[in-house]
């Protein structure tokens, strides 16, 4: 096994586990927000929506680099 | 990963798969529109609603962040960038042509290292949003308008924005001028391409043990898809009204 399978596994790994945390907390404020007020649900799932777009980005950068270094095509 | 047939002009290289997906996405949204826009009328049905409500929503993205007066300017550019990424991801996820190649082939840049790395597979139609040169071009672009734009209104105003509020500021506004296109190129091309590279993973395997997570990842590629034409409608008109809307 070369490092470079290792190294991308590592980058995957972390992605994942990042995407994990903010997606988690992005949605347990979105649920005590429409706890708290259930008619804003639909406002406030629009705005969790795009949230959820901006907070993936990150981790699906180091995915997809992840994939070019396990693949062999970077690094 | 597959490799890409490349033809070499004038000293450029030039991906012949992204060419075809570009104009090929490009016609889907004349067709769309062409199709949309036939027989006008002042009371609004059928097609026209469609198209009513697909401006509607776009010129919500363009009135929340720059002025009324500035975002009628904005409108169709915002529109064809929208609709142009929205159909370049989906058709990543519904049409991928990929054809077995055995020999190498130098007039169209497949070598026989290339093709032992890629197993003897060339795409020849995939999302061009999968590639980083197309996603980084629309940045870009998007990035020389947004200063061009700035300058243009006021080349004192927007020296001005880069010492506001204070003298000091002014390393963490150049890093954020150099960091703004590349997450906008990055966060767009990253989620197509790992999208479909785990397709064409999931593809691979037995299609009763690959089956049900290849339909679930399509499904959440679609949404991906468009969740991320919307952000980056929205974060291209977000750069280009913080050089236009401040003073």
């Amino acid at each position: 096994m070369s490092l470079a399978v290792l190294a991308g596994g590592i980058m995957i790994a972390f992605g994942a586990l990042a995407a994990g945390i903010g997606n988690g907390v992005l949605f347990s404020s979105y649920l005590s927000g429409i706890a708290r007020q259930p008619e804003a649900q639909g406002t406030l799932f629009g705005q969790s929506m795009i949230a959820l777009g901006l907070v993936e980005a990150l981790p699906v950068i180091s995915i997809a680099f992840g994939i070019l270094v396990l693949f062999g095509i970077i690094g | 990963m597959e490799l890409t047939p490349k033809v070499k002009f004038l000293g450029m290289t030039f991906d012949v798969t992204l060419m075809i997906g570009s104009v090929v996405s490009a016609l889907i949204v004349m067709l769309i529109v062409f199709l949309l826009t036939r027989r006008l009328s002042v009371r609004p049905e059928g097609r026209q609603n469609v198209m009513e409500y697909i401006i509607d929503f776009v010129s919500g993205i363009t009135g929340t962040m720059l002025e009324k007066k500035e975002s009628a300017k904005y409108l169709s550019f915002a529109l064809t960038t929208f609709l142009f990424i929205l159909v370049a991801n989906l058709l990543g996820v519904i049409v991928m042509v990929t054809s077995t190649v055995n020999g190498p082939i130098p007039s169209l840049g497949i070598t026989t290292a290339g093709l032992k790395m890629a197993d003897n597979s060339v795409s020849w139609f995939k999302s061009p949003t999968s590639d980083i040169n197309v996603t980084v071009a629309m940045a870009g672009a998007i990035f020389l308008y947004s200063h061009f734009a700035g300058i243009a209104k006021s080349p004192r105003g927007y020296l001005q924005h880069y010492v506001k509020p204070f003298w000091w500021m002014l390393p963490i506004h150049l890093i954020d001028e150099v960091s703004k296109p590349a997450t906008h190129a990055l966060r767009l091309w990253a989620n197509i391409f790992a999208g479909e590279v785990l397709i064409t993973i999931l593809r691979e395997g037995a299609f009763y043990f690959t089956g049900v997570p290849l339909f679930a990842w399509m499904g959440f590629s679609v949404f991906v898809g468009c969740i991320q034409a919307y952000i980056f409608t929205v974060l291209a008109m977000v750069y280009i009204a913080q050089k236009v809307g401040e003073e």
